[in-house]
């Protein structure tokens, strides 16, 4: 567990006078499934990118022992990732696409791409321009999780995909890939599918991370109660981060009060991750 | 290697339009234009400097050619099947041109740069497969089709001597013709080293412009020139550039007489000495060396070009 893929000491970025990354210091270990949450420009994909050797960057940063920026293609080894666009290349056959990638990938293994895809309905010899949005990224992700990578980043991975398949993507990223030698980083909009595959969250704004930690202990510290009716006065004293009333009950958010004082004002539950993000960003959380 | 040799096809299917449709067509275009005369119009073919009369069909006038010009007639075959190639290698330099303009902007323009760049390929290997295969398979591609429309127009007329009953092994002048497919690929890869320089420079405007890479390749070296007239009033960038292309042959091959004695003079000159003196009289030319020197510092920049884009 000592092991870091990710090692990151003030690393930053700038266009211009935009800074799209500002001091960011950041470790990622082995065998963790990351969500990286922030709005749109707010760095995620510029700090994966830096990771990735896709961008130029100042200050340090290590992705397993190498240098990105230097070494993209011997990192490309042990480091597989699906950007946030569509970027199989459209004139060529899925089988050809298999074909180059069996040829110039040492870790890919074509029996285990050819089982993913036997699952959906991409054909092997149509062109990935006549393929549906939905087809191209099956084919993306089998390619990838065909890949024995042990850093996976995924940005925005099931961005125009069914529901059905999406809950089935992330069910089979953790049981057929995912185990303690891997990593893997995932953005998405989606929180409430992926927040319970996750096992660390990085929350990012304006190019600085906002807050990095474990998911259980996260969750842990932010509780919401619908307060019994009469107990209004007593739960405000506790001073909740936020307040808001549903079907005529108030309905109270707790960050790091104990579970047991909350308990007695009321129904307690746990935030979404969602929820989380919305009151951290806010400020309500600080 | 096995990962250039997989990039190189790669860049084979990416292009597979311009490097093996477009000579296909042409070629079979030109065979198909040759079964029709042969077949129709016995006598359309012509053989420059010989003076042929009273031609009933095609068997008759190479009866008449064996007969008056033994020697020539060989010679005058392969030269005839080069010409009608002619259609097929107009292409041949658009397709070299559109293909390096091209391959290192439209994988910027629909990202998939993204999925390239997501293997373990490095970016010099990926540029030089995008200068090699143009460059240096594609002519092979166009050759083999032309061999193949060499052989099948042979094919043809044999069909049609045998009918009209004359003289088919004169269609058949194989050493010859193997050995102009052979000083053919000597003599284009001096051409091609010749060229690298203005090749290399459309490389490095495909890997450089964002947006319109033609008007970037052609505007940039004409701006120059213009330029370049107003201000000295010289033309040496026009000059170098012509040289680079196909002016230097001029040069290297100035010393070779020009009056040539019938197509098996002509032949003997093409196959034989031309090889050898483009060869001795490139690698004593600095500005040989020196345009291999610009197209390595072009071929550079695309490759830091290409690190960095995304």
């Amino acid at each position: 567990m000592t092991e870091n893929v990710i090692e990151a000491r003030g690393l930053g970025k700038h266009f211009g006078d935009f800074s799209a990354l500002k001091n960011v210091n950041l470790d990622v270990p082995l065998g963790r499934i990351v969500g990286v949450i922030g709005a749109n420009g707010a760095g995620k994909t510029t700090m994966l990118n830096a990771v990735l050797g896709l961008t130029s960057y100042e200050g340090e940063l290590k992705v397993l022992g190498h240098n990105p920026a230097k070494e993209r293609d011997a990192l490309m080894k042990d480091v597989c990732f699906i950007a946030d666009v569509a970027t199989l290349p459209k004139w060529m056959k899925v089988v050809d696409v298999l074909d180059y990638v069996e040829a110039v990938h040492p870790r890919f293994s074509r029996a285990k791409a050819m089982d993913f895809l036997s699952r959906t309905n991409v054909p092997l010899d149509r062109k990935v321009r006549a393929l549906s949005k939905g087809m191209t990224v099956q084919l993306h992700l089998a390619v990838v999780m065909s890949i024995d990578a042990r850093l996976l980043v995924l940005d925005e991975p099931t961005l125009g995909l069914d529901v059905i398949f999406r809950k089935r993507f992330y069910q089979s990223l953790l049981e057929e890939y995912f185990d303690e030698e891997r990593t893997v980083i995932i953005t998405t909009h989606q929180v409430e599918e992926v927040e319970h595959i996750l096992t660390d969250v990085i929350f990012i704004r304006d190019g600085e991370i906002v807050l990095e930690a474990d998911m259980d202990e996260l969750t842990q510290q932010f509780i919401e109660v619908m307060v019994a009716p009469g107990k209004e006065d007593e739960a405000k004293a506790l001073r909740p981060i936020r307040q808001s009333s549903t079907f005529g009950r108030a309905t109270c958010v707790y960050k790091n009060i104990d579970r047991e004082t909350l308990a007695k004002l009321g129904e307690t539950r746990r935030l979404g991750l969602a929820d989380i993000f919305v009151a951290t960003m806010t400020g309500e959380g600080q | 290697m096995k990962t250039f040799v997989a990039l190189m096809k790669r860049e084979i299917l990416d292009g597979k339009n311009g490097y093996v449709w477009t000579p296909v067509i042409l070629a079979g275009l030109t065979v198909a234009l040759v079964a029709m005369s042969a077949a129709g119009f016995g006598n359309v073919i012509e053989f420059n400097d010989m003076e042929v009369h009273n031609i009933g069909n095609f068997s008759e006038m190479l009866a008449r050619g064996m007969a008056e010009k033994p020697d020539d007639i060989p010679a005058g075959m392969t030269i005839a099947y080069w010409g009608m190639s002619v259609l097929t290698w107009i292409a041949f330099p658009f397709v070299v041109f559109f293909s390096l303009l091209g391959s290192l902007y439209e994988e910027r323009r629909d990202r998939s740069i993204l999925f390239w760049k997501s293997m373990p390929v490095a970016d010099w290997m990926e540029v030089l497969a995008k200068l090699v295969t143009p460059i240096f398979v594609s002519p092979f591609i166009f050759l083999g089709v032309v061999i193949a429309a060499q052989l099948a127009i042979a094919i043809l007329l044999s069909l049609v001597v045998i009918v009209q009953g004359g003289p088919v092994l004169a269609l058949w002048p194989l050493g010859l013709m193997v050995g102009s497919w052979f000083s053919m690929v000597g003599h284009y890869m001096i051409w091609a080293l010749w060229a690298l320089p203005i090749l290399a420079w459309v490389l490095l405007v495909s890997a450089y412009a964002n947006r319109m890479p033609f008007l970037w390749a052609v505007l940039t070296p004409v701006v120059l020139m213009v330029v370049e007239e107003l201000l000295f009033d010289t033309q040496t960038l026009a000059m170098w550039i012509g040289d680079h292309l196909a002016g230097w042959q001029g040069e290297a091959f100035a010393h070779i007489k020009d009056d040539f004695q019938g197509p098996r003079d002509v032949f003997a000159t093409i196959i034989g000495n031309m090889q050898w003196d483009a060869l001795t009289y490139s690698v004593s030319n600095p500005s040989f060396w020196i345009g291999l020197v610009i197209a390595g510092g072009f071929v550079f920049g695309a490759i830091e070009l290409r690190k960095r884009a995304v």
